[in-house]
């Protein structure tokens, strides 16, 4: 079972790496989505969560503006979740499994800083691709164009897949060990990382909406405000 | 057309950008508007050179463009160069609105929605921030070639216009308050109050990232691994 689950994980972070830029750009790749994927796969829904929502706060303050290539939060968070998912099937303890999300946040954000020269190299490999094809093109190879996008298409899976499992692999075996020796300390780690996290990523967010406007502030205000109340005291 | 601009970034590189996938997506047009293979081989390799735009909006520019080669078909129209300072026009200010229509103001305004739902154990949150997202990204990657090809190069020069600005300026007050609702959430999860440490903790990140956000490095990712490792220093077992 953990084969077949292990194998769907690699083959999300190659489905993932599709989405981010070659096809669609849906969000299918964003971390909160592809968490709930695992979570669903895994049958661990609430760690999922728990990572995916950290690597998501993270990644929605990552923007691919112009030419600029930002972290790869599409395998990032596929390798995150699945490497908390991973740990917590081999240490199903309550302790283990803070230390199993802290592990796999910081597996998360480090496959997605450590992808960003693979995304590079496609797109180092793609010049090639559009030079060969408009050279084609012009000696009356019209197939040139969906043979380009074939191939652009499948060197970003075969990516995503690679490195999905490179890191998935690399990631379990490496603090496994770890996670076994000091689940104490990595959980008391976790107390203290996981509000650091969601408060240094929201403050991306609120910054990135406020951009020095009072109305928004406001809105910010009150619905900081009316949420905590109707948590605290429920819905009237 | 608009199908095969999903396909826009297949082949991005530094090169010539989407260039490519451009040529790709309007190839339907031009395989009706030259049945002479020449010139459509042509046509083709021509639109293979540099375009790039935010990849949504592109459908505008897609449309705008199969409506002049249309006219080139007829032997009116822009020349070779024309086309090209239309596409770099248009490429420029579609990515100018659609940057911050998407990048900075619909996609964290989707994740907060669904991160305040995800934070308080929902999945649902996930396809709420996968669907909302995409009723408009494919609404207007859809209609976006048809308003492309029935307004011309003046399509963004109108109303279309300011009502895209007036969706950014009313999706940016609904974000700053989806922050609002997410920070509620993690921090009284379920109506249950976090430990004060907790609390805490989150202020001072909140506060000083704020601060760290005036700056573009170190990026947000590289703050999180620091304040990871800060982390593991401070609760280093002795």
């Amino acid at each position: 079972m953990i084969v077949a689950r292990v194998l769907a994980t690699i083959l999300l972070g190659g489905v993932a790496a599709l989405d981010a830029t070659p096809i669609a750009q849906t969000l299918f790749f964003q971390p909160l989505v592809t968490s709930a994927v695992l979570g669903w796969i895994w049958q661990d829904m609430p760690l999922a969560l728990t990572v995916g929502a950290i690597l998501q706060i993270l990644a929605a303050s990552t923007l691919p503006i112009g030419a600029r290539t930002p972290e790869d939060y599409a395998t990032g968070g596929v390798i995150g979740t699945g490497v908390a998912l991973v740990l917590a099937t081999q240490q199903p303890y309550s302790v283990a499994r803070d230390g199993a999300a802290l592990l796999g946040t910081f597996a998360g954000m480090l496959g997605a800083t450590a992808g960003v020269p693979f995304i590079k190299w496609q797109r180092r490999r793609n010049e090639g691709l559009a030079r060969w094809c408009e050279g084609e093109l012009r000696v009356g190879n019209e197939g040139a164009l969906a043979a380009a996008h074939g191939a652009g298409v499948v060197l970003s899976f075969g990516t995503g897949v690679l490195w999905t499992a490179a890191g998935l692999g690399v990631g379990t075996l490496a603090l496994l060990a770890l996670l076994r020796a000091e689940s104490l300390w990595l959980a008391r780690a976790w107390t203290f990382a996981q509000p650091l996290w969601i408060g240094l990523g929201l403050a991306q967010l609120l910054n990135a909406f406020v951009q020095r406007r009072l109305m928004r502030v406001a809105a910010f205000g009150a619905a900081l405000f009316v949420t905590w109340m109707l948590l605290v005291f429920g819905a009237p | 057309m608009a199908v095969r601009a999903s396909l826009l970034q297949a082949t991005w590189n530094y090169e010539r950008q989407q260039g490519l996938g451009w040529a790709f997506a309007l190839a339907p047009a031009l395989r009706r508007l030259y049945p002479d293979r020449e010139r459509r081989l042509e046509r083709l390799a021509e639109h293979t050179a540099y375009f790039n735009t935010q990849p949504t909006l592109a459908s505008f520019a897609l449309g705008v463009a199969a409506g002049l080669e249309e006219q080139r078909s007829d032997g009116a129209g822009p020349d070779a160069d024309g086309m090209t300072r239309v596409k770099n026009v248009l490429g420029s200010s579609l990515a100018a609105i659609g940057d911050r229509m998407f990048w900075f103001t619909l996609r964290p305004l989707v994740a907060c929605i669904g991160l305040a739902l995800a934070l308080s154990g929902s999945a649902a949150g996930a396809w709420v921030m996968w669907i909302g997202y995409n009723l408009i990204h494919q609404g207007l990657r859809g209609a976006g070639t048809f308003w492309g090809y029935r307004l011309g190069p003046a399509v963004l020069s109108g109303p279309l216009r300011q009502r895209l600005e007036g969706m950014v300026r009313a999706w940016a007050i609904l974000g700053a308050g989806a922050v609002g609702a997410v920070t509620a959430v993690a921090l009284v999860p379920h109506g249950v109050p976090r430990p004060l440490a907790f609390q805490i903790t989150f202020a001072i990140a909140l506060a000083f990232g704020l601060i760290a956000a005036q700056r573009h490095r170190p990026s947000p990712t590289e703050w999180a691994l620091a304040a990871g490792v800060l982390s593991l220093v401070v609760t280093w077992p002795r």
